[in-house]
This record gives C-alpha cells, structure tokens and sequence, in this order.
C-alpha cells in the first residue's frame, strides 16, 4: 500500500497499556505499524526547575516521584551526587541498609513491572501474585520509613531513622520465602504458549543500536552488553557484595523478560548477604543536621550515575557556592529506553507493538520529570 | 585519548571525571575525533544557563574500556552545532535542551519541543523565565496540545 494511504491511530495517552501518560501516533499498513512517534510531556512538572529553588535536602521528595515505583534508587542516585558535592561522609552502616534498600525497591519495581506485563499480555492472574509479594515489600517500607511507596527514607548524611531490629526480621523472612514465589509468578509467565509465542524473536534490538540510542540497564544486558553501574563503577559497598549481571545475547522480547527475572534473584542475593554483613555505628552524620543544612554549600560539579531498576539514573548537580543548586540535570534511563521504540516497532502488528512496549519497563514520573 | 583538535584546557572534576573545555569552531570536529576513539555511549547532555552565556556540557562513556569523559562548551549566541549524526541518544537530549533552554542545535533532524506545546512563551529553565505568567494547556481537532495565556481557554 503506499504511504498516502496508511491510517493514522493515535493511542493513549489514557490508554490501559500504555503504562501511564505515553501519547503514540502510530501510521498503519492494515495491522503494520509503518511509523511510530512517541508524544511525551503529559506528566511534566519541571522538577530540575523546582530543585534549583529549593535547599539540597529537599529535593530528595521529588526524586521519590519520580520512579514512583523503585523511590529509593532515585534518593540513591541524587545522594550520591549531592554528597559529594557538598563534602558529607556517610557511615559504613549508612551504605549497607542503602545497598540493602535500594535493591529491595528493584525487586519491587521489578514485581510491578511483571505484573503489568502479563496484563500487557491478556494475563490477569501474575499481576495479583506480584502485588501480594509487592505488598510484603512496602510493609518493609513502611517499618523503616513510616511510609509505602514515597517513602522519603534517606537524607544527606545518613537516614531518617535506624532500621530496626523488626524490619530485620521482616527482610530475613522476605529472603527465605521470596524465590520459592518467584519460582511460581516465572512459571506462570513462562510456561504459558501465548506468552512465549508473543515475546520469543520478537522486538529484537541489536548491540549497536542500544548502545547508540544509549539504551541501559535490563534491556541493554538483554541485548548482550555486559553494563552494569554497580560493577562498572561501584558506589556504596557494590564491591564488596558477590552478585553477577544477568545477560542474554538475544535481544528480544523473552530476553528482557528473563534478565529481569534473573535480577530479582541477583538483588536477593545481595540483600541476603548485606543483612548479614551490616555493622554497628551511627545512622546519620551530624554534619548534615537541618539548621547546619541550610548553611552548607556546595561548589563545583558533580555527575554521579548510579543503577537504578531501568538503568543507568545519573544526576549532574552544579552548584555556584549558594545554599541551593545552581542547576540539577537528572539522566532518565527510561526516556532514552523509549527513544529506541520507534527503530524497535517498525513493520511488527499493532499487538506486537504493545508487547515490545511493555518490555521497556515505562514509568512516566522518570521520563517526563 | 588522543586528540588532534586544539582545545582550551583540561581539568579533573570534584567527581575525578576528565573535563576538556572547547570553543565552539572545534566543538564537531573533537566529538567526531572521541566518537571514533570508542566513546559510543553519549551519556548526558546538560545546558547550564551562567546568565550571559550559555555552557553545554556532553557526558560521553566508553562502553568498552569504561572511560568517562565530559566535554564543555560556551555559547553566547545560544547556538551549538547538533550531534545528533553521531549518536542517536542526542536526538531527544537536544530536542529537551532546546525544549526548557531554548539551545538551538544547528543541523538537528527534528527540532521540536519536547515536553511543552509547540507554541509556549519562553524556556522554563532559563534563569531570566517569568514564573508568575500563567500558561494554560488545551488541545486542538488534531489532538495535539497547545498553550495560550486565557484561563477560559485551558482545561
């Protein structure tokens, strides 16, 4: 057919599986998408605008929102930046219930990932099981921090309160119990034929391509690039826990998925050996209490890249010597994930389309900040 | 890391990450030269509005040796030369730039806002931006967004 008569279909952006606000102008031959244009901008707050006007400690609660799903990655990366430019030692406790936070809220952006993928997919029944084990999580959260999902645990200098002895038993039992479930949610995914038939060889995005669009994290790994920030450049304790990256060199649908599944298990591991490594000290640096914040001041700058659970999640800080950044750049790695989209949906049906979407692990908070 | 290209200076950052500085005339013909040295991965690009110029500055990344790199860039006339040919992730990062610095990248394939309707005054993260003008978005037949100053005319 030729290109003045394909159709026009618009999706979203309030559109069940689009995974929030995505708005795509897709142009048809029949059931062919032959152009795809993404169209974002629906969630934007301008959070870099707003944390240029507010003290470094509280900018933290806007990188919560922003992945709303894995908040305490993004306090991690944001301190890790604002740390060292402020010159904040933390303590050797403070790192490992840091390690030991942020990658439980990877499994649990990980969960809910699944979960919806399988309802991308027509499958209702792994979204319950992934909520029931994302439940046990937040409660975790809510031990620490007073609070589910913004949970708003860390602070510069430490965190907000030592995690408990409670919150201990509650991570160790969450250890013990978790693969045996894992286990359950992978088969039902796994040894589904629709599943494996609409994921196998399909969306698959090459080496140079990913590397080109800079594509990180899952789907990067899924594409058979061995990067991952906790190794390639290890912040908090990354080098002293044993874990390994998960990497296929297929490229497709079923790659990202299994990588994905393949973390969880990884990011269990390292949670199971931080709980048993945590020393004692203090929980917070009293350098950085709230009146002294106020005064301090940060000069120079700072790029810290950090792993978070949709890949690389950078914040550039530039501070001008004043009580407030002077500028704050956040590297989404979502965004340069759906800028890949449109080389990833060309000539696949419109159902294909959603498939190779859902595999890009979305979340609107990060992209359009 | 080798290069031809005459540059301003060089620095350590407070982050111990390289910083070459560059007049824009040499700016395409250095990112060519590290593009071929194995930096493929252009990890940032981040407009920095210092009031009477404009500083960009590209975070590029080797993904085989794992070395970092940042290069700078001034600007007063508000205008950088696009990237965007030699790595793809510069489409978007550019179009952003453009979108909330109001950077003009010349040569860009597609130099749309990113975030904002089409039509909005200004560039949100300019330090001179009049935060106390309201803007209120509606949408047109097509579908597609845009602003005007009248509050009946936004949602």
């Amino acid at each position: 057919m030729p290109s003045s008569e394909w159709v026009e279909l618009n999706f979203g952006p309030q559109h069940p599986s689009m995974h929030g606000v995505l708005r795509l102008k897709a142009k048809l031959d029949g059931e062919i998408v032959k152009e795809i244009e993404p169209v974002i901008g629906y969630l934007h707050r301008n959070a870099e605008k707003i944390c240029e006007m507010t003290y470094f400690n509280d900018n933290l609660i806007y990188f919560d929102r922003m992945d709303y799903v894995g908040a305490m990655n993004m306090e991690v990366g944001y301190l890790e930046a604002a740390e060292k430019l402020l010159d904040i030692s933390i303590s050797e406790r403070v790192k490992w219930i840091r390690v030991i936070m942020a990658e439980l809220s990877r499994i649990a952006a990980h969960l809910v990932w699944a979960g919806a993928y399988g309802l991308d997919l027509g499958m209702l029944t792994p979204f319950f099981h992934c909520f029931i084990e994302r439940e046990k999580l937040l409660t975790i959260f809510t031990e620490v921090s007073g609070s589910r999902q913004e949970v708003n645990y860390m602070c510069v200098g430490g965190v907000y309160q030592d995690i408990t002895e409670k919150a201990i038993a509650e991570i160790e039992d969450f250890v013990r119990e978790f693969p045996k479930r894992l286990k359950d949610i992978f088969n039902m995914l796994m040894k589904n034929d629709i599943f494996l038939s609409r994921t196998k060889g399909i969306g698959i995005l090459d080496k140079e391509t990913a590397i080109s669009y800079g594509v990180t994290g899952p789907m990067l790994r899924a594409s058979g690039v061995e990067y991952d920030v906790r190794k390639a450049e290890p912040y908090l304790v990354y080098d002293q826990v044993n874990f390994d990256i998960p990497v296929s060199y297929k490229g497709d649908n079923l790659a990202r998925v299994l990588v994905r599944f393949e973390e969880m298990r990884q990011s269990l591991k390292i949670v199971e050996q931080a709980i048993k490594k945590i020393p004692d000290g203090p929980y917070f640096n009293p350098k950085a209490k709230k009146s002294l914040m106020i005064r301090m001041r940060g000069e120079g700058d700072v790029y810290a890249r950090t792993e978070s659970s949709k890949g690389e999640f950078g914040v550039y800080i530039v501070g001008d010597g004043g009580v407030k950044p002077y500028r704050v750049r956040v590297r989404s790695p979502t965004l340069r994930n759906l800028s890949v989209l449109p080389e990833l949906a060309k000539d696949v049906m419109i159902a294909d389309m959603i498939a190779i979407s859902g595999t890009l692990d979305l979340v609107f908070g990060e992209i359009d900040r | 890391m080798n290069y031809t290209v005459q540059v301003i200076g060089e620095s350590v950052g407070k982050d111990g990450r390289k910083i070459i500085k560059v007049t824009k005339e040499n700016f395409l013909d250095l990112m060519k030269d590290l593009k071929n040295q194995g930096f493929d991965h252009l990890s940032l690009i981040t407009g920095v509005d210092r009031k009477d110029f404009m500083e960009v500055v590209y975070h590029l990344h080797s993904m085989k040796t794992n070395e970092y790199v940042v290069v700078k860039v001034e600007t007063r006339d508000y205008k950088v030369p696009s990237v965007a040919g030699l790595w793809n992730s510069a489409n978007w990062d550019e179009r952003e730039q453009y979108d909330l610095l109001g950077i003009i990248f010349e040569g860009h394939p597609n130099l749309k806002r990113l975030f904002l309707p089409e039509n909005w005054v200004g560039h949100p993260l300019r330090k001179n931006y009049d935060m106390k003008k309201t803007q209120y978005i509606n949408m047109d037949e097509e579908g597609n967004d845009y602003a005007t100053f009248d509050e009946r005319g936004g949602w």
